[in-house]
């Protein structure tokens, strides 16, 4: 194996990480500082002294809080219902196509059309939960279609031989050969609630929103604050992205 | 009760693949079948086992078994440890505390009892090949069908797998039935030895090898004759049945 090839160890990554952070740090300042213009472009200095100040107090902490319950939401609607939808049309190829049509109407439909639906249907509180659902929910059902594809046949076989119970063969086969697809997809799934949240809560505009508050602090031409509430998001996804990595290893530790 | 195969045929797309085959299978013995690589010995296991149906003959005494399996390669779960591969092949059969019990029993007559905790991927391959052919004696089944279960290793852990077979055979008898293209292998486990032809399996011969097990080793001179017998038989060109 070359030097190139060679898988790096975890403090290594670790190091380029954090090579790379600072470098976009380094980016930023000097893109500000060039700017000369803090309403356009605050330094990172300027909006590490605004988020000090901003994130202890309690609105701000129940705005991420009602964010972070609709993200979760989201995102465990589009896991649960699409990983259902895509194991069973994974199993029943009839189903997957019946599938296919819905996901490809899903996917082509731009978020923003998909808010001002919702708005008319829903509350303004749940319409980011309903389009973040809706965006994620391809991804699930794809990536446990894929994964449900994934079980090594013969194991199929060997567990069908000796005759093991549905259920049995659901928890200790199928899920756990699916797990990568499924973790995978989960990830992606994760991100894009996020995002879609946030997009959606600025357009809806609830009363507690992470989304909310950063549209206010746009309109009164804070740039700074706007660019506090979009790290204190960015930290959001960063944070859950890192608990499902770690609840993924456990499990994996767990035998699933 | 002995178990019978009476004039079973089967093709798969019209092609013959197994042509009139008829076998009486003793209780508690080993049958091996010995036939060249493709000639529709997995298919006739299949048959035996119900899996395919045969388009023609009969199986009797059948009716109620329960049937475990040994193949070639091991097929193990590499997400969970020895003991929960051995017992998922048991959670259709037994209560998960009677499977347990069972498969612990039968690790450590495998010599794999330190191993139990264990997932496949720690194991070297004669390990797996030991917990594969532990987790078919641990299924409590009325007939053992091995298909090939030997022929993956080298020689060396082909011997020790054999022996770690007649180990677990002792902990608990069986009716086995075994297909392998390998002479020295049929003569060193079979009961009986079963000679097929090339496709569609036709019977060639069949005959016991009545040599005490304690008097057979790969090359024994105890062995010889049954040995030159199949090498003769395997190595012929196609005759008729003498059955």
């Amino acid at each position: 194996m070359t030097d190139s090839t060679r898988p790096s160890s975890g403090r290594a990554r670790a190091l380029a990480g954090g090579a790379s952070l600072i470098l976009l740090l380094a980016a930023w300042e000097a893109a500000s500082l060039a700017i000369g213009k803090e309403i356009i472009l605050p330094s990172p200095a300027r909006v590490l002294a605004v988020a000090i100040s901003l994130y202890p107090t309690p609105p701000f902490l129940s705005d991420l809080w009602a964010t972070f319950l609709r993200g979760l939401a989201a995102f465990g609607l589009s896991a649960g219902l699409g990983i259902a939808a895509g194991l069973a049309s994974g199993r029943r190829p009839i189903f997957g196509a019946m599938l296919a049509p819905i996901l490809t109407v899903i996917r082509a439909t731009p978020v923003l059309a998909l808010v001002l639906i919702a708005l008319l249907w829903f509350p303004s509180g749940f319409v980011p939960i309903f389009t973040a659902f809706l965006m994620a929910f391809p991804i699930m059902a794809t990536s446990a279609a894929e994964g449900t594809l994934a079980t090594d046949p013969r194991l199929l076989e060997m567990a069908r031989l000796f005759r093991v119970p549905e259920r049995e063969l659901f928890l200790k086969l199928r899920l756990p050969s699916a797990a990568p697809h499924l973790l995978s997809g989960a990830k992606n799934a994760l991100g894009l609630s996020w995002k879609v949240v946030v997009a959606g809560e600025i357009l809806c505009q609830p009363t507690r929103a992470l989304g909310t508050g950063m549209q206010d602090s746009r309109l009164l031409l804070e740039s700074a604050s706007v660019f506090a509430w979009a790290v204190a998001a960015v930290a959001l996804c960063g944070l859950t992205e890192w608990a499902l990595g770690l609840a993924a290893r456990k499990a994996a530790r767990h035998g699933l | 009760m002995a178990y019978e195969l009476k004039d079973l045929r089967a093709s798969y797309d019209g092609i013959p693949v197994v042509d009139g085959i008829t076998l009486d299978l003793a209780p508690q013995s080993i049958t091996v079948i010995l036939g060249p690589s493709g000639c529709g010995k997995t298919t006739l296991l299949n048959l035996i086992a119900g899996l395919k149906a045969a388009e023609s003959g009969e199986r009797i005494g059948f009716e109620r078994c329960r049937f475990s399996y040994a193949f070639q390669e091991p097929r193990l779960l590499p997400w969970i440890d020895c003991r929960e591969n051995a017992a998922f092949a048991l959670s259709g059969a037994l209560k998960r505390d009677e499977a347990l019990a069972r498969v612990d029993r039968f690790l450590a007559a495998a010599g794999l009892s330190e191993a139990a905790h264990l997932r496949p991927g720690a194991l070297s391959g004669g390990m797996r090949q030991r917990l594969s052919l532990a987790r078919a004696f641990a299924y409590p089944s009325d007939i053992l069908l091995m298909d090939e279960a030997f022929q993956a290793v080298d020689l060396k852990m082909k011997l020790e797998l054999m022996d770690v077979f007649l180990s677990l055979l002792s902990e608990e008898r069986r009716t086995v039935v075994c297909v392998t293209h390998d002479v020295e292998e049929a003569v060193y486990l079979a009961d009986r030895a079963v000679v097929l032809s090339s496709r569609p399996a036709r019977i060639i011969d069949a005959f016991p090898v009545d040599v005490p097990r304690s008097r057979r080793a790969l090359g024994a001179a105890a062995t010889m004759d049954a040995e030159s017998r199949l090498y003769k038989l395997a190595l012929a060109p196609e005759r008729p049945s003498v059955r």
